[in-house]
């Protein structure tokens, strides 16, 4: 088991082939059954990596293979018993093939597989995956009324030639229940069960199939699926892992399945939406699919180092989600068994290496992406605020002599020297520190030496700075938790109100002249004008001392000095008051109409006051829009140098390589740009022979249990082979022709009589088909760990509908979250916030959220095509104690003592089924002996009961139906999809 | 016909008459179909005992990890000759070219403010502050020429437990349970403990199981709360009702077992139980006041005892040397070690003295820092071998990278150093382990190593080795690749030295 050498390449695959072999044709398939042979075997050191090649001899290459080498010939199909191949491989001793130190030697069932294709002719095909995908002929079958659709067809025929047969259809209300599982998430109610079960119709199921195709909670079943891939989070990783605004994009992709998206277009959007002509908002949020990757905030880290590192995240999940291509080992070293050359991968790379992103700490490029009802509020504002803008332009433009007077008397009272209207002067910067605050203190608060208001002796030392200039941050010596002091002189030539404006990392605080005009006690990064303070200073010199208080990581500061007003007039604007009107500028002359609007005329004032009312609320609503980081193109004037990294390694810089995919798969058409855009269209060309049958696999897989190619994310030639091959190839010409439309996939899909069969297992197909890889029953499966939050929160009534919007923090015990420099802290959603559906769960990838983590949700740090289903009694323990279920227990059972029969209630809406009388005697056997213990210990009856019951209601039944309904809530059945 | 099939077939009858007690399915059944075993359900009995590749030198492992990464040159790799020039600039082929976390410009050189002695047959150098631990220094072989390639925490912890810098790698933890199960049948095979106040700079992911089945990985075991997430029944539960819960939730489920013939209902059946059993048995092991004074004495535990670190915004800044966290967690580890459990690491956060801030300054924290491990390691080592454990248990401390002989931030109110991966100090005990011997040698001021380089490969290779895994053959296939602990490439050595013949 520790050496899989072993189990691949004896019993195990030659296991494998026995279940691929009898649906092919009677010459030997070299794709499905040579190929695999020879690349576990013999590639390593007779493949594509040159690196390791022995003996200049590559048997994934005819040429190679057959060359005559002399005396002999490695494979030679005119005359194949001189193969040395054949020689080598039945020798012993130094003399085998392959030799001891790689594992056993071949089987005699893989000697006579590769006598048979050698003389056979020894013809070379692609890799299976990597063949066009042509729609193959319907197989004959013996029973010509089971199958529904060609897919059908496909399984009985592979059925048949196994002499199994299909199992009977399963009953209604599974079908119902396993199909509403699939394709919604969530399990029907029993409001829909009645519906369906009294719909007599032929065409009831696939009325109801339509509907939950239409049903909103499709797409968020979905997404739930494509945000593994998406690596999907909440925060942004590494030491870290600070919170991360991305919530637009899940909500992105939920609409994008609701509104059934074709698969090329969702492709395309998310790998280059930002490359369309004029790319909507939508199609821009899209791109954030690649800007899921971690940004490291980790001090010290190299922003570079980092950047790369998500590029080739990109690239590696490019090749895993849509090609279903494992590219990411060739960034150290050519891939041993794949067609992908070191240089290749970097050909890929340089396609997505001209982002503007750069690992920074503020996620740069960001974009404001308002909802739509944000949008139509923003719209109506901004219209009504161009209305008043009309308005006051208007009277402005009437009242230019008003105007022309009103400055000039302005002029002459207020402006006695042309020295009044100098501007401000400041003195060079001085800085001190860091003071780092005592333990458990916190700097803001301390007062250090520098400070206005210190009473100690302790003296300073001032460090001038004459190299700072305003308005550009600079950068101060870090500590966390301290304080950086900085001071200059301000030298104002008259009375005046100056603006200074502010920026810091992390807090401020600001005194002039030893009063305290600023306080900000916070976290953020320095950007221009965080803050803007006015001060009104008389003609002379003031002392302006900051305090730059960091918190952790780095410090800076931001300074410029803004508007200075005179008697409430711009000094720059005032010196133009001296001018006669007409020798005035444009500029200034509307300025000039803009303060009078603003100041001295009524009407003006009151239009002013509308305007300011309607920009406030516009601010507020736009300080509310979510942001994005979204995919942007560098200028071409910025584009970077792509090269190979040497053994992966980015500061060991190799040949320059220019985009390029991979174009033994697919040529690349001359019509496509070569950038991102080009690449998108590359890989959702009907040609591509990898991407439908990546998307047709994937949904097979969610729906049946695992996939027709059961190692989902790999594709070539180490992946699994196909179950189905002819199956999948049918399908995935059908979801092109389809105009890649995901719904009718999954229509297709759920509509086959494959689909609906029983999922009962029979000794005897236990036996011949234990895994269902021959398709003899219908899919059973424990449910992933969304469905099973979503399920208990649904039976129980508790689930929050409410659709889209920022990730909730639902019930966590308290101390999971404990991560290096960062003190965020996990805050239980408010009412039935915590009851929303799973994939609302806010998603922390150093912490991820436990209960939905054990039932093998991965932590998202990097993309996971495929979870793997485990089983570990820390599961039981979620749903039997996680307060969480606790409380859906607690709410369907106190549903139900309204009910005649509580117990066979709770039974039905949970597994929409009758109890048995067996099952129902268990349950009633609790019932009373919880009953009677609950009737001695009402506290602790209290304690199971949770929230306070109605009026009326029997304390001790109660909390006996709670004990019931988390057995019901943990039964098997509950838990599975059958 | 394969006698695994013979085998298998039996069971799956008898699974499906509902007869077993112990659940197989799908896990068991798919390894005979050869690689994709893997893929499907991993089970509670994946972590079945399994036999070692070859005989093992330890059974068990107990890796004191200390986060941030400790300074070599203020505890084991005494420079007389950094303390001599202590201050001056640092020499320019030390800082040129090269790249550091923090460090810019020419740096000055830091000389240990410590005491050094030698202690124990080998002589070793030790500070003054592990008296302790300089009194067992001859069951440990000391390595004082570790390297690793990473500068960053996080990285660099995931280079070290997982094989590869990037999120995805299983961890050593996990591969070891993969590779051997675990002979705990009610207890976790891999114990995570987190000390210090906070978790590693990785995070969770250090312990994850990465591509391995979650199965694998580590389960962390809280001193606060839970011992373990949700092991408490919810309140108004007592035992006897949770039983009958449970009795009836098995009817049911042997209902479903017989109508459905499934296995993997079975596995469902056996999940509740031993998840049942592991309510009682894993508080027991958590309950350190159960131990005898002298014990407690020996570790420095305190049972009950709450760290002031935890939930504390920068636990550094609140270190207490009395601190018995960590203490409590290493008779903890032994208490699971002896029940079983494979592998326990304990995450010690708080090593990382940049010298930036109050918790980072090597005069005054770091002496704290080792009187909270100096007892409780030396304990450990004590009380493993006094009851028979120590050969059969590997015990490992260190951290992810060492610490630059050069000061970061001259000037500043306190003294620290920056991440150095060139060389850095590690031990190992136990478990194999030819104690009381120094390997490896550093130049001058500690800067580069001069004798016996040990990478990180050598050090995954030789641990797996000690507990009869062979690195090179423990795989797991995922993304077309046989993934491996040591990486693709198979570097790495067994250091023979190391190991007691």
């Amino acid at each position: 088991m520790l050496e899989l050498w072993r189990p691949i390449t004896g019993s195990g695959l030659a296991l494998l082939m026995t279940v691929a072999a009898p649906a092919f044709a009677e010459d030997v398939d070299f794709a499905l059954e040579v190929r695999p042979l020879l690349a576990a075997r013999c590639f390593p050191c007779h493949g594509p990596d040159e690196k390791h090649r022995e003996a200049d001899l590559r048997l994934d290459l005819r040429e190679s293979a057959t060359a005559h080498r002399g005396e002999y010939r490695v494979i030679d199909p005119d005359r194949p018993e001189g193969s040395e191949l054949l020689y080598r491989v039945r020798a012993g001793g130094i003399e085998r093939m392959p030799p001891e130190s790689s594992g056993p030697p071949l089987t005699d069932r893989e000697v006579a597989l590769l006598e048979r294709w050698i003389s056979e002719g020894a013809e070379y095909s692609p890799h299976w995956s990597f063949r066009p995908i042509a729609p193959p002929p319907l197989p004959d079958v013996n029973d010509k009324a089971w199958p529904r659709s060609p897919l059908d067809h496909f399984a009985l025929a592979r059925l048949e030639s196994s002499g199994l047969t299909p199992a009977e259809e399963a009953d209604r209300a599974t079908l119902l229940r396993r199909v509403t599982l699939d394709l919604t998430g969530l399990p029907p109610t029993a409001a829909e069960r009645d519906r369906f079960l009294s719909d007599t119709s032929p065409r009831a199921y696939e009325k109801l199939v339509d509907r939950l195709l239409d049903s909103p909670a499709f797409g968020e079943r979905w997404a739930a699926v494509w945000l593994d891939l998406a690596r999907y989070a909440d925060t942004k990783g590494y030491e870290k892992d600070l919170g991360r605004s991305i919530w637009r994009y899940r909500d992105w992709v939920i609409e994008a399945f609701n509104r059934d998206l074709p698969y090329d277009r969702f492709l395309i959007e998310q790998v280059a939406g930002d490359l369309l002509d004029s790319p909507d908002l939508d199609q821009r949020i899209a791109t954030a699919f690649h800007r899921n990757t971690m940004t490291n905030d980790e001090g010290g880290t190299d922003d570079e180092e980092f950047r790369i590192a998500a590029v080739k995240d990109r690239v590696d999940t490019t090749g895993q989600v849509l090609m279903g291509l494992t590219v990411g080992c060739a960034k150290c070293h050519s891939h041993k068994y794949d067609p992908i050359t070191q240089r290749a991968y970097y050909e890929l790379f340089a396609f997505f290496d001209q982002t503007e992103d750069a690992d920074r700490f503020d996620e740069a490029p960001v974009i404001s992406a308002p909802t739509k009802e944000q949008q139509d509020t923003i719209t109506s504002l901004e219209r009504q605020i161009a209305e008043l803008d009309a308005s006051l332009e208007r009277r402005g433009e009437a009242a230019q002599a008003a105007v022309a007077a009103w400055s000039s008397e302005w002029w002459r009272e207020q402006s006695r020297a042309e020295g009044h209207l100098a501007p401000t002067k400041a003195t060079d910067w001085e800085v001190t520190g860091p003071y780092v605050a005592e333990a458990g203190a916190s700097a803001f608060r301390s007062v250090f030496p520098p400070e206005p208001g210190y009473v100690g002796t302790e003296a300073v030392l001032w460090t001038r700075q004459p190299e700072w200039p305003d308005a550009t941050a600079h950068i101060l010596d870090p500590a966390p938790n301290a304080a950086v002091y900085l001071r200059r002189r301000l030298i104002v030539p008259s009375d005046r109100q100056l603006e200074l404006q502010l920026g810091s990392d992390d807090g401020l605080e600001v005194w002039v002249d030893g009063r305290s005009v600023l306080q900000r006690d916070v976290a953020r990064g320095v950007a221009p004008n965080q803050d803007r303070v006015s001060v009104d200073l008389s003609a002379g010199e003031h002392e302006l001392i900051l305090a730059v208080i960091n918190r952790g990581g780095d410090a800076a500061f931001w300074f410029a000095i803004g508007d200075e007003l005179r008697g409430g007039v711009p000094i720059a604007l005032a010196r133009s008051f001296a001018l006669d009107w007409d020798q005035r500028t444009e500029a200034d002359r509307g300025l000039t109409t803009d303060l009078w609007l603003a100041r001295v005329d009524p009407i003006g004032r009151r239009l002013n006051a509308d305007r300011e009312a309607l920009t406030a609320r516009l601010e507020t609503v736009r300080a509310s829009v979510p942001t994005v980081p979204v995919f942007r193109e560098l200028p071409p004037d910025r584009h970077r140098t792509t090269r190979i990294h040497r053994r992966g390694n980015f500061l060991d810089p190799g040949e320059e390589v220019s985009p390029k995919a991979l174009e033994n798969l697919l040529p690349w058409s001359p019509e496509w740009p070569k950038n991102r855009l080009g690449l998108a269209r590359w890989i959702t060309d009907p040609s591509n022979p990898l991407t439908a049958r990546v998307l047709v696999n994937r949904t097979w897989a969610r729906l049946f249990g695992s996939g027709i190619v059961e190692t989902e994310e790999d594709f070539g030639a180490q992946g699994a082979l196909p179950s189905h091959p002819k199956l999948l190839d049918h399908l995935a010409a059908d979801v092109v022709r389809s105009g890649w439309s995901f719904k009718s996939l999954c229509r297709t899909l759920v509509l086959s009589s494959t689909y609906r069969q029983s999922s009962a297992v029979t000794p005897e197909k236990l036996e011949r088909d234990p895994r269902n890889r021959l398709l003899s029953r219908g899919p059973r499966v424990r449910l992933p760990g969304e469905m099973v939050r979503d399920a208990a929160l649904s039976v129980s009534g508790l689930l929050n509908p409410e659709r889209f919007g920022p990730s909730v923090m639902p019930y966590q015990p308290p101390g999971v979250w404990q991560a290096v420099y960062n003190t965020a802290e996990w805050q239980t959603s408010p009412g039935d916030e915590r009851h929303r559906r799973a994939l609302y769960t806010y998603w922390r990838r150093t912490s991820p959220y436990p209960a939905l983590e054990m039932f093998d949700l991965p932590s998202r740090e990097i993309c996971t095509p495929r979870r793997i289903r485990t089983n570990t009694p820390l599961q039981a323990l979620v749903t039997l104690n996680d307060p969480a279920f606790v409380e859906c227990a607690q709410a369907l059972a106190r549903q139900s003592v309204r009910r005649a029969t509580p117990v066979r209630w709770m039974f039905e809406q949970a597994l929409l089924r009758e109890p048995e009388p067996g099952e129902l005697g268990s349950l009633s056997g609790l019932l009373q002996a919880r009953r009677a213990h609950f009737a001695n210990d009402r506290e602790a009856a209290l304690a199971r009961t949770g929230e306070p019951l109605d009026e009326g209601s029997d304390l001790a039944e109660v909390a006996a139906l709670t004990a019931v309904a988390q057995v019901i809530l943990n039964l098997d059945e509950f838990l599975t999809k059958r | 016909m394969d006698p695994r099939i013979e085998l298998l077939k039996a069971q799956t009858r008898r699974t499906f008459l509902g007869r077993t007690a112990l659940g197989l399915g799908a896990a068991a059944l798919a390894s005979l179909e050869g690689r994709t075993w893997a893929q499907d359900a991993a089970r509670t009995d994946a972590l079945a005992p399994k036999a070692p590749a070859f005989a093992p030198k330890a059974k068990n492992v107990i890796y004191l990890y200390m986060a941030g990464s400790p300074s070599q040159l203020d505890l084991f790799d005494y420079k007389p000759e950094l303390q001599k020039r202590d201050g001056e600039l640092c020499p320019k082929e030390f800082f040129e070219g090269k790249r550091f976390a923090f460090i810019r410009g020419q740096p000055n050189l830091l000389g240990t403010p410590f005491r050094f002695a030698q202690h124990g047959q080998s002589g070793a150098w030790i500070t003054e502050h592990l008296p302790r631990f300089a009194k067992v220094i001859d069951k440990v072989a000391l390595i004082r020429s570790m390297h690793t390639d990473q500068f960053n925490h996080a990285p660099a912890q995931l280079f070290l437990l997982t094989g590869t810098p990037v999120f995805g790698g299983a961890t050593l933890g996990s591969w070891v349970t993969y590779g051997l199960g675990s002979e705990a049948s009610d207890l976790p095979g891999f114990v995570v403990l987190v000390t210090g106040g906070k978790k590693p700079s990785a995070g969770k992911s250090i312990w994850g199981s990465g591509f391995l089945p979650t199965v694998y990985q580590g389960v962390q075991c809280r001193t606060n709360g839970d011992p373990v997430l949700f092991l408490s029944d919810p309140p108004g539960t007592d035992r006897i009702g949770r039983r009958q819960m449970l009795d009836a939730l098995a009817a049911l489920n042997r209902r479903t077992l017989e109508r459905d013939g499934d296995p993997e209902t079975e596995t469902r059946i056996q999940q509740y139980e031993l998840a049942y059993r592991m309510q009682v048995s894993v508080p027991d092991v958590m309950d350190i006041s159960k131990e005898p004074q002298e014990v407690l004495d020996l570790y420095g535990a305190r049972p009950g005892h709450r760290s002031v670190s935890d939930g504390a915004d920068d636990p550094r800044a609140v270190t207490q040397g009395n601190d018995a966290a960590f203490a409590n967690s290493c008779l903890l580890a032994r208490r699971l070690v002896e029940r079983g459990t494979r592998f326990v690491q304990i995450f010690d956060w708080g090593w990382d003295h940049h010298g930036v801030a109050p918790g980072e300054d090597i005069p005054n924290n770091l002496p704290l820092k080792c009187q909270q491990i100096d007892r409780a390691m030396s304990g450990l080592l004590i009380d493993l071998e006094r009851r028979g454990l120590l050969d059969e248990t590997l015990v490992v401390w260190g951290g992810e990278f060492g610490r630059t002989p050069m000061r970061q931030n001259a000037g500043a109110k306190f003294i620290g150093r920056d991440h150095h991966a060139d060389a850095y100090t590690m031990w190992l005990a136990g478990g194999g382990i030819e104690g009381g011997q120094v390997i490896g040698a550093t130049d001058e001021f500690g800067y580069s190593i001069t004798e016996d380089p040990i990478s990180v490969r050598d050090l995954q290779a030789t641990m797996l080795h000690l507990l009869g895994l062979d690195a090179w053959k423990l795989t797991y296939p995922y993304q077309g690749l046989n993934q491996r602990l040591i990486g693709p490439e198979g570097e790495g050595t067994i250091l023979e030295k190391l190991i007691r013949a």
